[in-house]
């Protein structure tokens, strides 16, 4: 029996070249120095997966993966972590999902699956307890999300059976294609459906009929119910849980932070009929929970009447209605729906598809693009018939659709005549519906995360409408008042840093990061180390988790180092820099990010120019990044010489 | 009783994760003595476990007298020490409320965890809920009632939620 409990104490290898499963012994040094998905996975990609390497070639590597809180008491602690190279950016990648696909992992016996290689022809990895096949899948490829898992559930036997799969943009290697986890949750962000594409692996299944080990009993019960009541004592608990992520378009609204008309300006004038109210009001059918939630911020909506009467969503989130309503100047409810039904169904990301096509209705404003450019769409702000149509071409790199389908970053290059400049991105991966004109620590967030742009590997709340109640539990005195202020800059580097630190944690763990930590901010060091102790039975305090977290942050970092990041890239588009917002209390400001980049690298023990220091790296226990980092040259000594 | 609301119920699973605790003090499913039992595409979620009946078919068709009813809690329990694992019971019963635990080689069921059911203290939404079997019937009619005000209008029992 493995050392710990909490894990379920082996790993699988897929090698889809050879057509080879093999299981491995968990390592219990892979627990305590990385703890779990996130830091396995950036150790992996790290250790495995050369700069050399193509993300879409048969030697890149997808990492599926859990933690010790996986499928356990903890609330929420139902989160799929999946690693990969980014086709989008070419750097490290990353995406995490909720539903109930990573606790059936660990009811397996599973704690991660690698996968390499390439099939030669399409193929699903069937997963059922301790027996695993490759299965032919041919009949599947072309089907949609939805219908992959419906007929591998049903020619299984059973509904039960949980399914990662990839719809026809992951076939298609549209480089921001996701992987749907049942039931309809998203492996989002960075293109890792196109990565599975790319190996012909349209699918996973997996089903268990076992347990997860707990090592202290009584003492996991206490901090798992201590979490829940935490949860559901918190004051905006009924609102999250009324709403979910569409609760904050009009906080969002309200203080200049809602993209609107591909971030031309942060509040959308008719926000109102795209809002968390109206859509309850007029399409909610049912609250729905990840494994283990109290707070079931997932809803079930339904289109009852007119063009798209019988559309049927959930996962319909906050972004989605950025994405689809907002940065198109779209207020028609149904047609957003619908876009995220096909847009689900076809696997793609929301986020990224949402913002290329964004970027091609402000090219068509400026006269960039035409008729002739988009196979006769009309792309006049508001259209949702073309961006219906947009979202079926890209899926299929039809026409004008392959170019959207590499992402906007490329797909300014291939357009040029300035184009650049509206291609809302960072590193290469679209920037979600969050301004970091309207809140300076998001533009920090943004402009830091290894995973290209995103709000999510920092998840800055405290200031995003100002939490100083939250900021004094957390902190102390030390950073009150300008740590709760969205429009300062003092302190938002160690906000940032610690969020990053937190998160690479709790992603770590198989933990929500939206549910307990960041937005009903329950979890936070103390917890997790206590919740984690008590599962695995491996001690751990505060201090060391936020050691893990620090070095999985750094070793990514590394990673990307050796792919040629530097300060350059930590960098945000001219217009969050230079166009001062005109929208609300953010009216005039700008991402004043320099003066907090450079506090962040300091703060991180990094050189000037983004690079981890090699005295860092040795203090963190990442020898082998040091030496290839100065191999690399990449240490400021090397570059002075 | 346990009174279940499946209009309430969101799927997340944590009746059974803590009664798979509770009885294993490990986590899983195939452990636990409820089940959720899901339609996901309608958004229909059914937790379902022993209904306690006055009449216990398992108990009667017991050979070996390893099924009795606890005084205190009402609740109908296994004896494992005395099950011989002949699965009469899980046979017996019309609804599904006596699984047989392979690993263990005994039948297992619902026993309302002494009178305290996890299920029910940790449902986040009260789609469980444990009340005493007289008072059930009023609780329901509670529940009805309280869906009316929005078809009557606001005046009746203050504002609909």
């Amino acid at each position: 029996m493995f050392k710990y409990r909490g894990y379920a104490g082996k790993y699988l290898r897929a090698d889809l070249t050879r057509g080879t499963t093999t299981p491995f012994d968990l390592e219990a040094g892979r627990c305590e120095k990385w703890l779990g998905g996130n830091g396995w996975g950036a150790e992996i990609l790290f250790s495995e997966v050369p700069v050399a390497t193509d993300p879409l070639a048969p030697a890149n590597k997808i990492i599926f993966a859990t933690g010790p809180i996986n499928g356990t008491l903890m609330p929420n602690s139902g989160r799929l972590e999946c690693i990969s190279k980014s086709p989008l950016t070419g750097i490290y990648g990353d995406s995490n999902a909720g539903g109930f696909f990573a606790p059936e992992m660990k009811f397996a016996g599973w704690d991660m699956f690698i996968i390499e290689g390439r099939a030669d022809h399409p193929v699903y990895l069937m997963i059922e307890d301790d027996r695993v096949e490759i299965r032919d899948a041919r009949h599947l490829w072309g089907k949609d999300t939805i219908e992959t898992e419906h007929l591998i559930q049903a020619e299984n036997g059973d509904d039960q059976i949980k399914v990662a799969c990839i719809g026809p943009a992951g076939e298609n290697q549209v480089r921001f294609a996701c992987i749907q986890v049942t039931p309809q949750r998203s492996l989002g962000r960075g293109g890792l459906g196109a990565v599975m594409g790319s190996k012909n692996l349209k699918a996973i299944a997996v089903r268990g009929h076992g347990t997860v080990p707990i090592a202290q009993p009584e003492r996991f019960y206490d901090i798992a119910v201590k979490c829940h009541e935490g949860i559901r004592a918190n004051a905006i608990y009924p609102a999250v849980s009324r709403y979910g992520t569409p609760g904050i378009v009009s906080l969002m609204n309200k203080i200049g932070r809602f993209p609107t008309r591909n971030f031309q300006s942060g509040h959308y004038e008719k926000a109102d009929n795209i809002n968390a109210e109206t859509l309850r009001e007029g399409y909610f059918v049912k609250d729905i929970a990840c494994y283990a939630c109290p707070i079931a911020c997932d809803k079930i909506y339904r289109v009852r009447e007119g063009e798209f009467a019988g559309t049927t969503v959930r996962s319909f989130e906050y972004e989605t209605l950025g994405g689809y309503g907002a940065s198109i100047d779209n207020d028609d409810l149904p047609s957003i729906m619908k876009a995220t039904d096909r847009t689900d169904r076809l696997g793609m990301d929301v986020i990224s598809a949402g913002r290329a096509i964004s970027f091609a209705y402000e090219l068509w404003e400026k006269g960039i693009l035409t008729s002739e450019d988009t196979d006769g769409l009309d792309l006049t702000w508001g259209n949702y018939h073309s961006m219906l149509e947009l979202i079926e071409k890209i899926a299929r790199r039809d026409g004008f659709g392959a170019t959207l389908a590499e992402g906007v970053r490329r797909a300014a290059a291939i357009i040029g005549k300035g184009s650049d400049y509206y291609a809302m991105h960072v590193k290469g991966q679209e920037i979600a519906a969050q301004d970091g004109r309207a809140q300076q620590s998001m533009g920090l967030a943004h402009a830091t995360s290894n995973r290209g742009a995103d709000h999510l590997k920092a998840f800055p709340t405290i200031d995003e409408t100002g939490y100083p109640d939250e900021a004094r539990r957390r902190y102390g005195e030390r950073y009150l008042p300008e740590i709760a202020d969205p429009h300062a800059n003092k302190h938002k580097a160690f906000l940032v840093k610690d969020g990053e630190e937190l998160g690479a944690v709790v992603d770590s763990s198989g933990n929500c990061k939206s549910g307990g930590t960041f937005v009903l901010a329950q979890i936070y060091w103390d917890e997790m180390a206590e919740a984690i102790s008590a599962a695995t039975g491996m001690e751990v305090d505060a201090a060391a988790l936020k050691r893990i977290g620090e070095r999985i942050y750094n070793l990514q970092r590394a990673y990307n180092v050796l792919h040629g990041i530097s300060r350059l890239d930590d960098t945000l588009p001219k217009r969050l820099l230079t166009e001062p917002s005109p929208s609300m209390s953010a009216k005039g400001q700008v991402c004043r990010l320099e003066p907090m980049l450079a506090e962040y690298y300091e703060l991180r023990g990094w050189d000037e120019s983004g690079c981890p220091s090699e005295a860092k790296l040795l203090e963190l226990g990442l020898e082998d990044a040091a030496s290839r980092l100065k191999a690399a040259g990449k240490f400021a000594s090397a570059r002075r010489e | 009783m346990l009174l279940i609301n499946p209009e309430k119920c969101t799927g997340c699973l944590l009746c059974v994760a803590f009664c798979s605790f509770r009885q294993e003090r490990a986590v899983g499913p195939s452990k636990a003595r409820i089940s959720v039992l899901k339609w996901e595409d309608k958004g229909v979620f059914i937790p379902f476990t022993c209904l306690q009946c006055e009449r216990p078919l398992c108990l009667e068709v017991c050979p070996v007298g390893a099924i009795a009813r606890n005084p205190k809690t009402k609740a109908v329990e296994i004896a494992s020490a005395r099950c011989l694992g002949c699965k009469t019971c899980v046979m017996a019963c019309p609804f599904g409320g006596v699984a047989f635990d392979s690993d263990r080689g005994t039948a297992v069921k619902c026993d309302l965890c002494q009178g305290q059911p996890e299920c029910a203290k940790i449902c986040p939404t009260g789609a469980i809920q444990f009340i005493p079997d007289d008072a059930v019937a009023e609780e329901k009619r509670r529940q009805a009632l309280a869906k009316l005000p929005s078809l009557l209008g606001t005046a009746f029992l203050g504002r609909p939620d």
